[in-house]
């Protein structure tokens, strides 16, 4: 349970502030999902960000499954976000100098995984990758990149995942793949997903559709 | 943290810094090390070849028997001892044949330090001999043999004494320690003296005590001996070592650790360079971690404990450098050096791991350190602006290390703050004309052709940053050049100093009569001297008229002195005038030119005058001038030059030098049948000591020079690496817009050489002012300024550096836009 609380987000700008998020209220539900969508510049990723627990607010609140955010550092969100949080980015990040297993394992290693190998291994095939373990990432597609780091947010098994345009460096076909491999995975896993998407593929699958526009939620 | 992210750093060599991190500490530990643990092993050696110069630890030198009590207390410390004693005698073949000859009677453990060398037959092979000659044996210089008319095995009398002639004495140890013995020389053993029956009271005979032990126990025995000692007895240690060969050596150690010191400041900027540049790149992938819930304390231990993984390695391979360094070098050495090196000990790996330590300390960690503080939103918003932090601290924490470092290495306070102020100078200055230049260079550049808006509008973009480039490439071409020009003046001034035919025998005592005979035989022979010097011997009785005491103690300064006096209404080539000025020719005054320690040992300044003894006839001089000398020249050099008119009426002899080849030896046979009263002594074995020696130590100058450099270069290619990369963006973004590859590589190449030839511009600045301290107050050398380095400096940082950066970012003509905008 997502729980956000007269949220606000401004910058320093030359002399003055830019508000970006005004006071956004909201909440998600365990095992829900809901798409963020918005024109460039809203302020859609600045709320990802704060959702995540990746940025600081200016104010309001935040708290997931009962935590509040604000009160934790910067480490603390860090380890909050190791047991809780899952994530896959328009340009995937993976890291450059490991393999897709080893891009898997990382986040398992973190928590202290034991068995990060097999589970990487597991995840990596239900994504339909077993045979690619050993690959780079610059050996591989961009769709192909995209479920590797699919496979790393679910290895972790987190109890909710935020996506943030996972289709907007992908061809329509390879986005349909991935919008399909993402809602599969989502349900058996019975994970919270929030996205942020131009898509509108994307956004009709969530369950909830909440746009942005200048900083101001509607549809919540 | 997780063995997979360790495994990421380690394979993350794309980016090249941990190459040059690795290279640059490997660097830095190996010229540390080696050049320490040289100049260790070379410092044992010199004091082992000063020992050597006197045969013994230390010596008890007596113009008598020396007391009776000196040699038993010696044994009863546990020391070992040999005597010994020299003087002038004939020896005689037969009634046709006979000679002046210095002989030398030594007993059973000479030489106590040192080889002697003995040859089976004269002018035969040099072999080293374990012992002198034994009693009823002599040992005769080669030359002897001819002269006397023998052959090994025949019989010579010294005295009352006959004895055989067992073998052509060679070299040894001591042999240039009591300068002159005069004539060739005769070795016999100490217990024949008795039956030669030539040492009556009054004889012409130096004796001494020779001593070799541990240093605690020589130390104890000098403090009880010391006391004892009375008039015409001293004690001779180490001191008294060669002054050519240890200026020479103490000159090059300074150059090497000024080397060393300067490869640790490269090394430390190409560390720092490439750490900069690692953890930027390395941002991102924080903040992938973070993301994925790495906090800062992960992220921190990951980059400090592969840092730690990158020194061990860098110091182990570092080590191993160094130790090879300084067996390369003793390799080119090992024939030269007369004595085996001590070992060098643990130390030098010491400062080498030490200093690997705080490169990594001071240089690599603070960027890396940051990394812990990389925001995670990066994985949302690339292009999210990293506040710098990069605080005066660091810069001061560098600065301190790298003094600190310098210093403790060098332990020379005028050699570190040479180098820091020319360092200051090009830092200050390049940052001042850096951004000056740079931003007139925008003015030209707007009505320039296409190429140079390119390069000039890449130049003013990235104003701040390339100004830091310029600085910092300035720096090690300054290194560069500061090495190049000290290592130029050394070995010139080596080989000006012991040129090739450095004269290597002198003749002294030639009489009036015989200066045109000796002149002509000379040149007959097609010998190679020096002009004649009159030579007076005369005596310095008081100073402004106050009389100066006589004593033989030579720790009093200022008491009456003996010396040799010359003539000359010109000043020698080789003296340079420290004070008052040269007398006009022919003058009439009675004036006197002093050598600047003899006249500081007399407290004697220009315009004092000078009461001097001469035979039996006294006269008056005012000093009018101080030369300083240079002793090491092997030239004929005096105390005391008169004009020629103020000694005209003392009789006087003359002098000359001459350089005479091995093979060219027996020509000293002819010229002393003819010359039977000139004295020959005898250098050539040291000077060519001397010469081997600076040849070798030159050798391992220019060795270190390549090493340095190649310290330099790796400065230079984190320099232009680290700003690679945004120039490869902007380059694929044009190139994806359709501009040509001869337009982008050629703006590179602009603007990568405009900044090296600013950079060569701040080089030569600081480098010649780094090298006029150098000089001036560190290595005792005269300076110069040297004009080449202007062009020399200019083209080299534009021409080197426009090729490192073009060759650098080839791969943006090289491969497909796209390809590069992606993997960036």
């Amino acid at each position: 349970m997502i729980k956000v609380d007269n949220l606000q987000k401004s910058v320093p700008i030359g002399g003055g502030e830019l508000e970006i998020l005004k006071g956004i209220s909201l909440e998600i539900k365990s095992g829900e999902s809901v798409a963020i969508i918005g024109a460039s510049g809203s302020g859609k990723s600045t709320l990802l960000g704060l959702l995540a627990g990746l940025d600081e607010s200016s104010h309001g609140s935040v708290s997931i499954d009962g935590t509040e955010l604000g009160v934790l550092d910067e480490d603390g969100r860090a380890l909050f976000r190791g047991e809780k949080i899952g994530f896959v980015f328009q340009s995937f990040q993976l890291l450059p100098a490991l393999t897709a297993l080893e891009n898997v394992m990382l986040p398992l290693e973190l928590k202290g995984s034991r068995d990060a190998g097999e589970r990487a291994a597991f995840y990596l095939g239900r994504v339909g990758l077993s045979e690619r373990v050993d690959h780079y990432p610059r050996q591989m597609s961009g769709g192909e990149q995209q479920r590797v780091a699919i496979a790393r947010a679910f290895a972790a098994q987190p109890s909710i995942l935020f996506a943030d345009e996972p289709t907007g460096n992908l061809d329509t076909e390879t986005g349909t793949h991935i919008i399909d491999l993402l809602f599969e995975l989502n349900r058996e896993e019975g994970t919270t997903l929030v996205l942020v998407t131009h898509d509108h593929r994307l956004a009709d699958r969530c369950q909830r559709v909440l746009r942005m526009d200048a900083g101001e939620l509607s549809g919540a | 943290m997780s063995v997979t992210a360790t495994r990421m750093l380690l394979r993350d060599w794309r980016g090249g810094e941990l190459g040059i991190l690795v290279a640059a500490l490997t660097l830095a530990v190996a010229v540390v090390s080696g050049i320490s643990a040289f100049t260790t092993r070379l410092q044992s050696a010199l004091e082992q070849e000063s020992h050597r110069f006197l045969a013994a630890d230390l010596v008890v030198r007596s113009a008598r028997t020396p007391s009776e009590a000196y040699l038993p207390e010696g044994i009863n410390r546990g020391l070992a001892w040999a005597q010994l004693m020299t003087f002038p005698s004939m020896v005689i073949a037969d009634e046709d044949h006979m000679r002046l000859a210095s002989v030398k009677a030594v007993s059973n453990a000479y030489p106590l330090r040192g080889q002697l060398t003995y040859s089976a037959e004269p002018f035969g092979e040099v072999l080293p001999a374990a012992r002198g000659p034994l009693p009823g044996e002599v040992w005769l210089d080669s030359r002897l043999f001819p002269l006397l008319d023998v052959e090994v095995g025949d019989r010579v009398e010294i005295g009352d004494a006959s004895l055989r002639v067992a073998a052509s004495a060679r070299t040894e140890p001591d042999q240039g320690s009591s300068f002159f013995g005069y004539g060739p020389r005769v070795l016999m053993h100490i217990d024949d003296i008795p039956a030669t029956n030539v040492v009556q009271p009054g004889s012409r005979v130096e004796y001494r005590l020779l001593f070799a032990g541990q240093p605690d126990e020589l130390a104890e025995y000098r403090e009880w001996v010391e006391p004892q000692l009375i008039q015409g007895e001293r004690l001779l240690d180490v001191e008294g070592g060669q002054p050519g060969l240890s200026d020479a050596l103490e000159r090059s150690e300074s150059f090497l650790l000024l080397a060393g010191s300067l490869g640790v400041v490269l090394a430390a900027v190409a560390i720092a360079l490439a750490a900069r540049r690692f953890s930027e790149r390395h941002r991102d992938f924080v903040a992938i971690m973070k993301s994925l819930g790495a906090t800062s304390v992960n992220v921190n231990w990951l980059y400090g404990r592969s840092l730690i993984l990158l020194g061990l390695v860098s110091t182990a391979l570092g080590c191993f450098g160094g130790w090879a360094i300084q067996a390369l070098f003793f390799d080119l050495f090992g024939d030269q050096l007369p004595v085996q090196p001590g070992p060098a000990g643990i130390r030098p790996y010491a400062i080498g791991a030490a200093t690997a330590l705080t490169c990594l300390l001071c240089f690599a960690w603070p960027p890396l350190r940051r990394l812990g503080g990389a925001s995670p939103l990066r994985v949302l918003r690339r292009d999210m602006p990293e506040e710098e932090r990069r605080s005066l601290g660091d810069y001061a924490l560098g600065l301190s290390a790298v003094a600190l470092l310098m210093l403790w290495y060098s332990s020379d306070i005028v050699l570190t703050s040479a180098v820091l102020a020319g360092l200051a100078i090009t830092v200050c200055l390049g940052l001042v004309l850096a951004m000056t230049l740079l931003r007139g260079g925008r003015l030209v550049g707007m009505s320039a052709g296409s190429i140079w808006r390119l390069a000039l509008a890449g130049l003013q973009r990235r104003g701040t940053e390339n100004a830091l480039q310029v600085v910092i490439f300035g720096m090690a071409i300054m290194l560069l050049l500061v090495m190049v020009l000290v290592r130029t003046s050394l070995i010139d001034d080596w080989q000006t100093q012991l040129p090739e035919n450095t004269p290597n025998h002198f003749v002294i005592n030639i009489a009036p009569t015989e200066v045109q005979a000796v002149d002509l035989m000379l040149r007959e022979n097609e010998v190679n001297s020096d002009a004649l010097y009159p030579m007076i011997r005369g005596r310095i009785m008081a100073i402004n008229n106050e009389d100066l005491i006589r004593t033989s103690d030579d720790s009093v300064g200022r008491r009456q002195r003996e010396a040799n006096f010359t003539w000359s209404d010109v000043k020698p080539e080789h003296n340079r005038l420290v004070a008052g000025q040269w007398w006009p020719e022919g003058t009439e005054e009675a004036l006197v030119s002093l050598e600047r320690e003899f006249a500081e040992r007399l407290e004697a300044r220009v315009g004092d005058t000078m009461s001097l003894l001469i035979g039996s006839e006294s006269l008056e001089v005012t000093v009018a001038s101080i030369r300083e000398v240079q002793w090491q020249s092997m030239q004929p050099n005096f105390f005391a030059i008169f004009p020629p008119k103020a000694l005209a009426q003392f009789p006087a002899t003359f002098m000359t030098s001459f350089h005479l080849a091995p093979e060219d030896k027996l020509f000293l046979n002819d010229f002393i049948r003819s010359f039977p009263t000139a004295t020959v002594v005898e250098m050539d074995v040291v000077v060519e000591q001397v010469r081997g020696i600076v040849s070798q130590v030159s050798a391992a100058v220019e060795l270190v020079l390549f090493v340095i450099m190649s310290a330099g270069a790796l400065v230079l290619i984190a320099g232009v690496q680290a700003s690679v990369d945004g120039r490869m963006h902007e380059s694929s973004v044009l190139r994806a817009l359709g501009a040509r590859r001869g337009l982008l590589l050629g703006g590179l190449a602009i603007e990568f050489a405009a900044l090296g030839l600013f950079a060569g511009l701040l080089a030569v600045v600081g480098a010649e002012l780094s090298v006029y301290i150098l000089q001036r107050w560190a290595m005792d050398m005269s300076y110069s300024p040297s004009p080449w380095v202007w062009p020399f400096g200019l083209t080299f940082g534009a021409v080197l550096i426009g090729a490192l950066g073009v060759i650098s970012c080839r791969r943006v003509i090289s491969s497909p836009p796209l390809a590069v905008l992606r993997e960036l």
